[in-house]
């Protein structure tokens, strides 16, 4: 489950028309919330408020063995309009799970943008401020994210801990979103790495396609590629990869579905996925990887399975009395949804469990991961997390 | 005095040596590249012993050993040990970075596991090992700095840059800490193991095998008894005097006390349990009775500059014994003695040398209850020994009255050292804390049943004085031994010399140096009874020969010393630091 303030950030790029999807980072974003996400440890509580639309404040208390906290405060030049209290929010924005691509959109003329005011330019770029300070460690995160244009967007993110080499690292991350292709192009601090990511969709390009277009030959899905390349100046090493994904579009009749193929030539890795949503509550998810250098391989399972509510017993017999073309208001925001049970697996017996929803007001995270094989020391972790936002 | 340190035995099983450095390798967390548990498949410590310069011989008993040694290797040992590495140079950068403010590749940081192989070898290893044996409380080893020179690591990698320097710089840093922290903590657990009943009970089934699994140490040669034992020269020692090597062979502890001690020692215990007026004189004897009071109070004086020393702290964390500062103390001592002593003026002497000024004050009373004797062995290994141990050797054999005393083993003496003598002084002054358990009785009634006969310390005086020079009998009536010693005293520590504004009526023992002169109480009385003719027993064991052979070549560089003296006033360098401690 996105922490609060990640939601907040997410809800910031929406509004700035930020497609987040379109990036070689997020190629294989279903896959990593089927099969990656973690499992809380220990207790974390976290109440959070925003205060007003442009400025929002977190505070999280956690103990594993020692008590930890963080403060977070975080300012928006964009006011925000999304539903940001706990027992308003929709469960779908908040859990990361399989993750339905949109059409591609074209990127807003510049001059949109632009606001005159007696003959003078007065918008402003929006901007967001972040921190977030770790008790007692005093690690310190700050994030620096500004729409430079319609298709531009900077974003510099630091962290300040004495433990790290240099007191610290930052890294710039310059992203273009043109629609039809996206790149990426980063630097960081440490070791001076420098790095560039892009992503090109096949397909009609939408700067040029007409809604004539769209309405004559619906597409049913796309076809992206994509490549990265790292180098770092001072360690004098690099990386790379190259991915492909084919995903389904929301015009797809039969049921939706993403495969990606990432290769990364220097160290021979080979990884696919494929991940499946068979049902309105149930997503499927497998990743296979392979070493044609160490012959390594690795292969995971995992699922998400989304619990409806079931009717209110108080008010069955009055829905039943319902005639079937009458329009049924939503109780709540995002429909019956009560939580969702994810679950992953690996061949080595390694597993994972978590339970996300919401308890009333608050929003709860639940998980555990554990070790099959090892029947002494069977959990590694179980962890509880709770969210309250006002 | 010669420690036979028997290396070939080492090299012949190194299993358990592999299996305890496996788990020591593996205890530490791990760099992020090196992704598997490291596994020690071959182990050689190789045909070059490492070469081991005794530096200080500060408690010697049938129980307990002190020493500080001047460690250098640079043979041929090698060691291979199996693992397996991330090859991904962006995976081990990422990994070690907040994920904040990482780049978050896709797939360009994706592992790549390698099965490694690594050869350690060209070795370069030198430092001052402090060993401290003693029965009840184990050995303990300490490496004073950081022993690891050099250290050339071949790995499958050896073409990429990257992944070798990184491999060698982590390789380095895991053996640094291996040596600084693990294995004196290995060492000290067998040890107890080995030697203490506490802990042999525990681990009964361990018994003695385990004695030559201190072997795998490098610098134990206490633990097992040599093969074929030979003296300096090379001449064969038979078992009776090799026996009076091994501080840990309980079967053969009473080869090394002479029959006289042994006779004197029952008389003593006879005395003490019939209150009988008569009780033997043991020399340099001192009661721990007694000697407990001052040990404390030097302690304490003593053992707080020691807290500041990395190494020995360290070595307090890691071993995690709270028994272990008073076996410590004396290597405490020994940190603060030579930047103490290579100071000239006295104000800015540490606590010990100002405890000893106190003391100073009421000698009076002070001497009257507690005769204290410090003694210092100081070896020194010399390359260059033949001049100046043939002379030692040819005065003390042609005036030894005694036969049993082996001339040919010589105590060497460096030629650098008679230039730079400040190093024995600096010594006395680490053990002065020590010594109070002392080693002599004198001619007050000796008690204690406790009293140590084993080491009859001066047995060499009668010796000495035949060997000295005629010249240096400027007085008649002073031992000619002493003439020489409170000259190089004054002569090198003016500030000091106020305490003894008349060196020839103190006639100080030849070995003490800097700490009886801090101690000045000591310095008086003692001299009758230390060297009065009817305490002459030189018949002895290897302690006893050894001893004389160590007043040998004393005197002879107290001769050489003078010679030096006279021929030019090079006051200078008395004031400079010893080299191997300037760093201090």
């Amino acid at each position: 489950m996105l922490g609060f303030m990640d939601y907040v950030q997410k809800a910031f790029l929406e509004a700035s028309n930020w497609n987040q999807d379109n990036s070689y980072s997020t190629l294989t974003a279903t896959a990593q919330a089927l099969l990656d996400f973690e499992t809380p440890r220990g207790l974390r509580l976290n109440v959070s408020s925003l205060a007003s639309p442009k400025f929002a404040s977190s505070y999280t208390i956690g103990t594993v063995g020692l008590v930890d906290g963080s403060l977070s405060y975080l300012y928006s030049s964009l006011p925000l309009e999304a539903r940001f209290k706990s027992s308003e929010i929709d469960l779908h924005h908040v859990i990361q799970g399989y993750r339905q691509l949109q059409d591609l959109r074209q990127p807003d003329q510049s001059w949109w943008w632009e606001v005159w005011h007696k003959g003078k330019r007065v918008d402003r770029r929006d901007a967001l401020l972040y921190g977030r300070l770790f008790l007692p460690q005093s690690t310190l995160e700050a994030l620096y994210l500004r729409r430079l244009s319609p298709s531009r967007q900077l974003k510099v993110s630091a962290v300040s801990d004495a433990r790290l080499p240099n007191g610290g690292t930052i890294l710039t991350l310059l992203q273009n979103d043109f629609g039809k292709y996206s790149t990426e192009y980063l630097y960081s601090t440490d070791s001076a790495l420098l790095g560039v990511r892009g992503l090109y969709n096949f397909g009609p390009d939408p700067r040029t396609a007409t809604s004539q277009d769209v309405q004559a030959e619906p597409v049913y899905g796309r076809f992206s590629a994509g490549a990265e390349l790292y180098y770092g100046l001072l360690n004098k090493s690099g990386g790379m990869s190259t991915g492909i994904r084919f995903t389904t579009l929301p015009q797809h009749t039969g049921f939706p579905y993403t495969m990606t193929l990432t290769l990364n030539p220097l160290m021979g890795n080979l990884s696919s996925t494929y991940a499946v949503k068979a049902g309105q509550n149930l997503a499927l998810c497998s990743r296979f990887d392979f070493n044609f250098y160490s012959y390594e391989s690795d292969l995971q399972l995992g699922c998400e399975l989304w619990r409806r509510r079931g009717p209110d017993a108080e008010v069955e017999w009055a829905s039943k009395m319902l005639r079937p073309d009458w329009e049924r208001p939503a109780v709540r925001p995002d429909g019956d949804v009560a939580g969702v049970l994810k679950a992953r697996v690996d061949q080595n017996w390694r597993a994972g469990v978590l339970w996300e929803g919401r308890i009333r007001e608050l929003l709860f995270t639940l998980g555990t991961s554990f070790d099959l094989k090892r029947r002494d020391h069977i959990f590694r972790a179980v962890g509880v997390e709770l969210q309250y936002s006002t | 005095m010669a420690f036979n340190f028997n290396w070939s035995p080492l090299i012949a099983d190194t299993s358990r040596a592999r299996d305890m450095l496996t788990t020591a390798l593996n205890k530490s967390p791990k760099p992020p590249i090196i992704v598997d548990d490291i596994l020690v498949t071959e182990l050689n410590l190789g045909s070059v012993p490492p070469e081991l310069e005794i530096l200080e011989i500060g408690d010697l008993a049938e129980d307990r050993f002190r020493g500080i040694f001047k460690m250098s290797y640079t043979g041929d040992a090698f060691l291979t040990l199996k693992t397996r590495v991330q090859a991904n140079p962006l995976n081990t950068y990422l990994s070690t970075k907040p994920s904040f403010a990482s780049p978050q590749p896709l797939a360009a940081s994706s592992g790549l596991t390698i099965p490694l192989q690594i050869t350690l070898s060209d070795i370069r290893l030198s430092g001052f090992v402090i060993l401290v044996f003693s029965r009840q409380k184990g050995l303990t080893l300490v490496f004073r700095n950081d022993p690891l020179e050099s250290l050339k690591v071949s790995s499958t990698f050896d073409s990429i840059p990257f992944v070798r320097d990184y491999l060698q710089k982590e390789i380095e840093g895991q053996l640094r800490v291996l040596f600084m922290e693990d294995l004196p903590a290995i060492l000290h657990r067998l040890s107890l193991r080995l030697w203490s009943p506490d802990y042999r009970e525990l681990d009964n089934s361990n018994g003695l095998q385990e004695g030559n699994k201190d072997g795998t140490i490098p610098i134990d040669p206490l633990s097992s008894p040599p093969q074929n034992p030979v003296d300096g020269f090379g001449n064969p020692i038979t078992d009776s005097e090799t026996s009076a090597f091994f501080l840990d062979d309980p079967t053969q502890t009473h080869a090394s006390f002479s029959q006289k001690n042994l006779v004197r020692l029952a008389a003593l215990a006879e005395s003490h349990r019939t209150l009988s007026l008569f009780t033997p004189g043991i020399r340099e004897a001192v009661f721990r009775a007694w000697a407990g009071t001052t040990e404390s109070r030097e302690h304490s004086g003593t053992a707080t500059p020691a807290l500041t020393l990395s190494s020995l702290s360290r070595a307090h964390s890691s071993l995690g014994l709270s028994t272990l500062p008073s076996t410590y103390s004396a290597s405490d001592s020994a940190e603060t003695g030579p930047s103490s002593s290579s100071r000239p003026p006295l104000s800015s002497f540490s606590s010990a040398i100002g405890h000893g000024l106190t003391l100073g004050a009421n000698r009076s009373r002070a001497h009257a209850q507690r005769k204290r004797k410090r003694r210092v062995v100081n070896l020194r290994k010399d390359r260059n020994e033949d001049d100046i141990s043939d002379t030692a050797s040819t005065t003390t054999g042609a005036s030894t009255p005694a036969p049993s005393v082996i001339v040919s083993e010589p105590l060497p003496e460096r030629e650098e050292d008679l230039v730079t003598p400040p190093r024995s002084p600096a010594k006395n002054v680490r053990f002065s804390a020590r010594r109070p358990s002392g080693e002599y009785a004198a001619d007050s009634p000796a008690r204690s049943p406790r009293a140590r006969p084993a080491s009859a310390d001066y047995p060499a005086q009668e010796n000495t004085k035949l060997s000295l020079p005629p010249q240096k009998h400027l007085s008649p009536d002073a031992k000619p031994v002493h003439d020489a010693a409170p000259s190089n005293i004054g002569r090198s520590r003016p500030p000091l010399r106020l305490h003894h504004p008349t060196p020839s009526t103190s006639a100080i023992p030849l070995l003490r140096t800097l700490s009886a002169e801090k101690l000045p109480f000591t310095a008086h009385s003692q001299q009758g009874d230390l060297f009065s003719p009817s305490a002459s027993s030189s018949s002895g064991g290897i302690l006893e020969q050894a001893w004389m052979m160590k007043m040998a070549n004393e005197i002879a560089r107290k001769v050489q010393d003078e010679k030096r003296r006279q021929s030019s006033d090079s006051a200078g360098l008395w004031e400079m630091p010893p080299p191997a401690y300037s760093s201090v």
